[in-house]
C-alpha cells in the first residue's frame, strides 16, 4: 500500500532521513518506533507531500505520491501529533467539516459522522466546542476528524502523546477496531509499549535510518537477549557476581538496590543455574521475576542507547 | 463548499465583538443627525434689514424713498430720541437708523453736498442692502433732475417708482453641493472609515488567523480539496462579509439622511467607499499573514484604525491638520479615502475636470489594495516555503 525507496530529506546539514526505505502492506498495522528526533514525523510528512524531500521515491495505492495527488489523498486519514481542530465549532461541526472536505453527499456525511462520534465515543459532547473537552476527549476528537470518512489508510502521528492512561487505552483499542474494518494503519510512536500491543509489523528508526523491521518476534530474535532475571537478594560479594556472570548463557549480572539483574541469552537453563549457584553459596534471596525482551531491549542492543534518550 | 461555510460560521462567532463597533458607530451617527443642520437653502430670499427710518422733512421724494425701502427692509416706528434709538440699535430691534436731515432732497435735487446721517450695527451684512437702496434711489433722482430740471417732485417720485419696481429673478445654482457638502452624509462617510477599518480588521483578520493555524492548514493539504479551491472559497466568505458590512453601514447612512440618496454625489460616495472596503479588506489579510496570536488582533486592529483615523481627518477635518501630520498620514488608504469623500461632498457637476482628484485620490486607494496583496502572497508564500 506504502512503497518508500531510498528517501532522503536534508535541513542544511542535518540528514533528517537517510535513504529511508518502507514497505506498508495492506490491512496491517505498522508501526514506526523511534525516540523523539529520529525521523518519524519527517518521514509521514514526506509520505504526505507536506514536505519535499532531496532524494527518493513514494508511492502510495500504486500510484507516485505528489501534492496534487488528489486521487489517492481521498483515501487517506491522518491523525497529526498536535490537534487539529477549529475551536469555533462544536464537537459534531468540526467532524462533519473534515468529513465534508472528503464526501460531499450531505445523507451520506450525515451517517459517516455519526458513526465516527460513536466509535470515539463522544456521543454526549456532539455540541461542546473544544475548549470545553479535556485533553483525552481532545486527542479522541482528532482522531474522529481524520477517520469520518472512513480511509482505506490511516496515518496516525503519535496521536497518544500527553493522554491519561484511560483514554489511551481506549484509542488504541479504537485503532484496533479500525484495522479489523479493513483499514491499513501507519502508527508513529515513541512508547514501545503501545507500539508492542498494537502493530503487527515494525520498523524501528535512528537518525533518519530503519535499523530494523520485521514482527515483533522478528526484531527480537535478532537480538542475543532471551530473558531479564530480576532477583530480590540480601547480599552478595564482588567476587560472587563474577562468578554469576561466568555462568554459561549468562550475558550480564548487575547489583542494583538489592537487586540482583542477570541477562541470560536465548539458551533455556541460565536461571537454574543462577539459583543453584545462590543455594551453594548460601545467598539469601527473595522474590525472583523473568520478563521476556522488550522493543526498547531491541532498540538498546542495535543503539546502544535507550528509546527514551 | 464547507470552507466558505465554515468561514462564515466564524464571522458569526466573532459577531460581537464586532457589533460593539457598528453600536458605537450608530450612537455617533445618531448624535450628529440630531445636531446637524438638516434644513439647508434651496430657494434665494433677500434678508431683510430693520431699519429706524427718522425723517426731519417730509418731502415727495422723502415718502416715495420710504415706500421704496420699505420694500425690502422692515421699518421700525421708533421716537426720534437719542437714548431709544441707541438702546433699539444695542439690542438688534433695528441694525440701521438712517436719518433725513432737514433741507437734504432740495440738496439732493440741485447737485449739493448734504449727506444722510446713518448709524449701523457693524459687519451686518443686510445693512449693505440698504446702503445700496438708498444710494440707488436719490442717485437716480439727482440723475432725473439733471436730465429734465422742470420736473415736480411728485412726478419725481412716481417716476422712481417705476424705474425701481422690477425684480431680480435668482436662481440656485449650487442647490447640490448645499445639500451635501459639510453635510450629514459626508461626516457620515468620513467616519464610516473608522468603523468599516474596525470591523473588516477584526473579522477577516480573525477568520483568516483561524484558517492559517498550522495544523489546519496540514489538515487542508492532506485533503482532497485544490489549495486553489481553499482559498476561492475563502476568498469568496471574506468578499461576502466585508460587501456585507459596507451594505449595513451605508444601508443606515439611507435611514438616518433620505434625502442624501438622490444626489449624484452620493454615487460616489458610494463608489468611494467600496473602494475603501475593498483596500481594508486586503489590508486585513495582510494582518492575518503578520500576527502569530489571535490574542493581537484585538489591539493591532486599535492601533490602526485609530492612529490612521486620527492624521487622516476623520474625527478632525484634514484642514484643522497640521502638514507634517497629514504627510504621514498620505502613506494610509484612509488620508485618500477621507480626501476623496470632502472632494465629492464639494462637487456641483460632474464632468471630468471635477471628478479627476476625487478619481485621483481613488486611484491611490486601489494601488495600496493592490500592494496589500502582494505583500500578503510574498509572505505566504515565505511561511509556506518555511512550514
Amino acid at each position: 500500500m506504502i512503497h518508500v525507496k531510498n528517501l532522503l530529506k536534508r535541513y542544511g546539514d542535518l540528514v533528517a532521513l537517510d535513504h529511508l526505505s518502507l514497505d506498508i502492506k495492506e490491512g496491517e498495522i505498522f508501526g514506526l518506533l523511534g525516540p523523539n528526533g529520529s525521523g518519524k514525523s519527517t518521514a509521514i510528512n514526506c509520505i504526505l507531500s507536506l514536505l519535499s524531500f532531496d532524494k527518493g521515491e513514494i508511492e502510495i495505492f500504486g500510484k507516485k505520491m505528489t501534492p496534487d495527488a488528489y486521487e489517492s489523498k481521498r483515501n487517506i486519514g491522518i491523525v497529526m501529533q498536535n490537534v487539529a481542530v477549529f475551536d469555533e465549532l462544536t464537537v459534531y461541526e468540526n467532524i462533519d467539516y473534515f468529513c465534508g472536505l472528503y464526501v460531499h453527499d450531505k445523507s451520506e456525511r450525515k451517517r459517516l459522522v455519526e458513526e465516527a462520534i460513536d466509535f470515539v465515543e463522544l456521543g454526549n459532547f456532539k455540541k461542546f466546542h473544544p475548549k470545553k473537552l479535556s485533553g483525552g476527549l481532545l486527542r479522541r476528537l482528532n482522531i474522529a476528524c481524520g477517520i469520518a470518512h472512513r480511509p482505506k489508510l490511516i496515518i496516525l502521528d503519535e496521536p497518544t502523546v500527553a493522554v491519561d492512561p484511560q483514554s489511551r487505552n481506549k484509542i488504541l483499542e479504537g485503532i484496533a477496531r479500525l484495522n479489523k474494518q479493513g483499514a491499513t494503519i501507519v502508527y508513529t510512536s515513541h512508547y514501545m509499549e503501545e507500539v508492542e500491543q498494537l502493530c503487527s509489523r515494525i520498523a524501528i528508526l535512528d537518525k533518519g535510518r530503519v535499523i530494523a523491521s520485521g514482527t515483533q518476534e522478528e526484531l527480537k530474535a535478532m537480538i542475543t537477549l532471551g530473558e531479564k532475571i530480576t532477583i530480590e537478594a540480601f547480599s552478595i560479594n564482588e567476587q560472587e557476581l563474577q562468578q554469576l556472570r561466568e555462568l554459561p548463557g549468562v550475558l550480564s549480572v548487575q547489583w542494583i538496590e538489592k537487586r540482583l539483574v542477570i541477562k541470560s541469552g536465548k539458551k533455556a537453563g541460565s536461571l537454574e543455574a543462577v539459583l543453584d549457584f545462590l543455594k551453594t553459596h548460601e545467598i539469601g534471596f527473595g522474590r525472583i521475576y523473568s520478563e521476556l525482551p522488550t522493543l526498547n531491549d531491541v532498540f538498546l542492543e542495535i543503539t546502544g542507547k535507550q528509546l527514551r534518550d | 463548499m464547507p470552507v466558505f461555510k465554515v468561514c462564515l460560521k466564524i464571522f458569526r462567532k466573532n459577531w460581537l465583538s464586532v457589533s460593539i463597533y457598528i453600536v458605537i458607530f450608530l450612537a455617533i451617527a445618531l448624535l450628529i443627525s440630531a445636531t446637524s443642520v438638516s434644513e439647508r437653502p434651496t430657494t434665494f430670499s433677500q434678508k431683510k434689514a430693520r431699519v429706524a427710518f427718522i425723517a426731519e422733512e417730509q418731502t415727495p421724494l422723502v415718502k416715495g424713498f420710504r415706500k421704496e425701502l420699505s420694500r425690502s427692509t422692515t421699518i421700525v416706528a421708533l421716537p426720534d430720541q437719542s437714548e431709544k434709538l441707541q438702546d433699539a440699535l444695542y439690542f438688534r430691534q433695528v441694525t440701521y437708523i438712517l436719518r433725513i436731515p432737514k433741507g437734504f432732497t432740495e440738496s439732493v435735487l440741485s447737485g449739493g453736498k448734504m449727506q444722510l446721517e446713518k448709524t449701523v450695527v457693524p459687519n451686518s451684512i443686510e445693512n449693505t442692502y440698504v446702503d445700496l437702496n438708498v444710494d440707488q434711489y436719490w442717485n437716480l433722482a439727482r440723475l432725473y433732475a439733471a436730465h429734465d430740471p422742470g420736473i415736480s417732485q411728485n412726478g419725481l417720485a412716481s417716476r422712481l417708482r417705476a424705474n425701481l419696481s422690477g425684480t431680480t429673478p435668482v436662481v440656485m445654482k449650487t442647490e447640490n453641493a448645499a445639500k451635501t457638502s459639510d453635510s450629514f452624509s459626508m461626516f457620515y462617510f468620513n467616519f464610516l472609515a473608522y468603523t468599516l477599518s474596525a470591523v473588516l480588521i477584526m473579522g477577516i483578520s480573525t477568520a483568516m488567523m483561524v484558517f492559517r493555524r498550522r495544523d489546519l492548514r496540514m489538515r487542508h493539504y492532506c485533503s482532497p480539496l485544490k489549495q486553489a479551491n481553499v482559498t476561492m472559497q475563502l476568498l469568496a466568505a471574506n468578499l461576502l462579509f466585508a460587501g456585507a458590512s459596507w451594505a449595513v453601514l451605508v444601508g443606515f447612512c439611507f435611514l438616518l439622511d433620505p434625502q442624501s440618496i438622490v444626489t449624484m454625489n452620493m454615487l460616489y460616495f458610494l463608489i468611494n467607499s467600496l473602494l475603501f472596503t475593498g483596500c481594508i479588506a486586503s489590508l486585513s489579510y495582510l494582518i492575518s499573514t503578520v500576527l502569530k496570536s489571535l490574542n493581537a488582533v484585538s489591539a493591532v486592529c486599535n492601533l490602526i484604525t485609530l492612529g490612521t483615523c486620527f492624521i487622516s481627518g476623520v474625527f478632525v477635518p484634514q484642514e484643522f491638520l497640521n502638514s507634517t501630520v497629514l504627510k504621514i498620514a498620505s502613506f494610509t488608504p484612509t488620508y485618500w479615502y477621507v480626501q476623496a469623500n470632502t472632494r465629492i461632498a464639494k462637487l456641483t457637476h460632474f464632468s471630468w475636470d471635477h471628478l479627476a482628484p476625487s478619481l485621483y485620490s481613488m486611484l491611490i486607494m486601489l494601488a495600496f489594495t493592490g500592494a496589500f496583496i502582494a505583500i500578503a502572497l510574498v509572505i505566504g508564500r515565505r511561511q509556506q516555503a518555511t512550514n
